[in-house]
């Protein structure tokens, strides 16, 4: 079955010249991001002077193996709505086509539709996490004076923990655009929220945890719940280490509240498919 | 056998009741017509049984099974629009209706895009065709591995008179070679010429089913002249069993409860009554003039 789908979806996508454009705009904007902190980085700290060195000692060397991978994989995350509009556009094209309904009369269940678009967004986010790790790698032999001393991998984790965050943060677009049918409602619903509305939200939140019981509701937000997978990276946690070792020591835990998440949505998306009229 | 049994199926949305206990059989190898004037409900039947909507009450089942999506493989459905990937050519689109379906290979493909005149288009993407393209391309799409059932919503909608020719005479072959075809269509002389089964919707309820012929057959209707018109329509008003009489420019139209009723023994009547009759025409009534009967309409 999943074969099939797997071939139907590519089917779709083959020729969806939109579709390839948006992550040909992804697989440009990770290494642009990266490669506009890395310069800033490389020209403060290129003088031999005690200024550069000075920069060095504080913040360290974040593009160097293999702190490289956590560095990147916090800078490339604020480039999620792109992707997420590739996700948005994937099932609201299905709506705008009524596309949906003909898969549904030429024999699909409605489940195997649903299982399609999952496999889809699954698909996405391993692209992207590809483009992560190609950017992260470069960077890395780029800037580091001599890799062989350098155990490369050693932050390696943050490979899966970016793939699991950016698949938690698509899956929440995707029951956007599920839930809204329309490409432009969903994904500026997306924006508003992810922009504005969960930031107020968090800081909010943080500031009411004493009256809260002590709990910090804000870190349940969906798309806070993934962003916390990858905590700022070492040399901008160096100015605040107390909250850097809060912020290392919850990354387990939000990678299981990040599953539950992602189980959650495609319950719900699922379901919604399932018992909406088409 | 039937193909199709629906069994008591409603529908409501909110207080507008869109189908209203409907139950009929479509037995295999007939052309079903179903028939009903705008917002009577033929649509929202046809989504039923093809599990694009649920129903309140009610069941439905193919091939004398509980309907499942492996059934809705095996039928070749064109409902209310062309639903396609605008970005994408027919052969493309036709490739993932084939996916999906399992009907057909790539071979079939190009037989319908040649059956249905979009051959020479099928490079073209969906979103460059006109109304009547999209039409049939969908209709390509409901025969793609020849179906042993088609299911048609307003097939000939959007397409010229050459096209419409041509579709009809596609379902009429289909026909012949044994295939199932479910047809709605506000068309009454579409489904006359076609169809040798109906059903008909009112509002959500079936007014009238069964074979084309039974359902029209339920009256007789003569056309009778004479030069004394006056003692014509006097003397038949007493024949027995006489419904209405219509005077019209032809001569005068009886209608008869009775359907079974010998020509002959309506020009022995009026002979026995010293009237000689220069025409008596039995008129089969059309399904047309049924339809409005059914439905009231004008």
């Amino acid at each position: 079955m999943f074969l099939n789908i797997i071939k139907t979806e590519w089917l779709k996508l083959k020729n969806y010249l939109a579709f390839w454009l948006l992550l040909l705009a992804t697989a440009i904007s990770y290494p642009g991001i990266n490669a506009i902190v890395y310069y800033g980085y490389d020209e403060s700290t290129k003088p031999k002077n005690q200024s550069g060195q000075l920069i060095i000692m504080l913040v360290g060397n974040p593009f160097h193996f293999p702190e490289v991978y956590h560095t990147t994989a916090f800078l490339s995350s604020f480039f999620t709505f792109i992707p997420a509009i590739v996700v948005i556009m994937l099932i609201t094209n299905e709506y705008m086509f009524k596309t949906h309904r003909q898969n549904i009369i030429d024999g699909w269940q409605k489940k195997t539709f649903v299982w399609g678009k999952f496999i889809s967004v699954v698909l996405v986010s391993l692209i992207v996490t590809l483009f992560y790790i190609a950017v992260a790698t470069v960077l890395g032999y780029i800037a580091t004076p001599d890799v062989a001393k350098v155990e490369v991998f050693a932050k390696a984790k943050y490979m899966p923990l970016f793939f699991l965050q950016i698949f938690t943060q698509l899956s929440f677009a995707f029951l956007l655009g599920l839930l809204f049918r329309k490409a432009f409602v969903a994904y500026g619903i997306f924006i508003f929220y992810g922009l504005i509305f969960e930031n107020v939200a968090v800081a909010f939140l943080k500031i009411k945890t004493k009256q809260f019981g002590g709990v910090d509701y804000g870190q349940f937000l969906p798309l806070e719940i993934s962003d916390r997978l990858i905590p700022i990276p070492a040399f901008i946690g160096r100015f605040n280490e107390a909250d850097y070792k809060i912020a290392l020591a919850n990354m387990d835990k939000h990678i299981a509240y990040s599953l539950v998440f992602v189980l959650l949505t495609w319950i719900l998306s699922f379901f919604i498919f399932k018992k909406r009229d088409l | 056998m039937s193909v199709l049994q629906i069994h008591n199926l409603s529908k409501s949305y909110g207080k507008i009741k869109a189908l209203d206990n409907v139950s009929f059989d479509v037995p295999k190898g007939s052309v079903f017509g179903l028939l009903g004037p705008n917002g009577s409900g033929k649509t929202t039947l046809l989504s039923i049984i093809l599990d694009i909507l649920g129903s309140d009450t009610g069941s439905y089942s193919w091939f004398g099974e509980a309907s499942t999506y492996v059934h809705r493989k095996r039928i070749g459905s064109l409902l209310e629009t062309p639903n396609f990937y605008h970005y994408l050519s027919a052969v493309q689109n036709l490739r993932v209706t084939h996916s999906i379906s399992q009907r057909g290979d790539e071979a079939a493909i190009d037989e319908v895009l040649k059956t249905v005149n979009l051959y020479e288009r099928r490079n073209s993407r969906f979103s460059t065709y006109s109304l009547g393209m999209k039409q049939r391309l969908a209709i390509a799409g409901a025969l793609l591995g020849k179906p042993s059932v088609l299911l048609l919503d307003e097939p000939t909608n959007g397409l010229d008179p050459v096209g419409i020719a041509e579709i009809r005479d596609l379902i009429k072959g289909l026909a012949t070679a044994g295939h199932t075809i479910i047809m709605a269509s506000h068309l009454l002389d579409e489904v006359e010429k076609i169809c040798d089964h109906v059903a008909i919707l009112k509002y959500g309820k079936l007014i009238a089913s069964g074979p084309v012929q039974s359902v029209l057959a339920d009256e007789d209707c003569y056309l009778v002249n004479a030069k004394d018109k006056l003692k014509l329509v006097a003397i038949m008003q007493n024949f027995p069993g006489v419904g209405r009489i219509h005077e019209t420019a032809e001569g005068i139209e009886c209608y008869f409860k009775q359907t079974d009723l010998d020509p002959e023994t309506i020009n022995q009547y009026c002979f026995g009554h010293q009237l000689v009759l220069n025409q008596l025409v039995q008129k089969k009534k059309r399904l047309e003039e049924k339809f409005f009967e059914l439905t009231g309409q004008p």
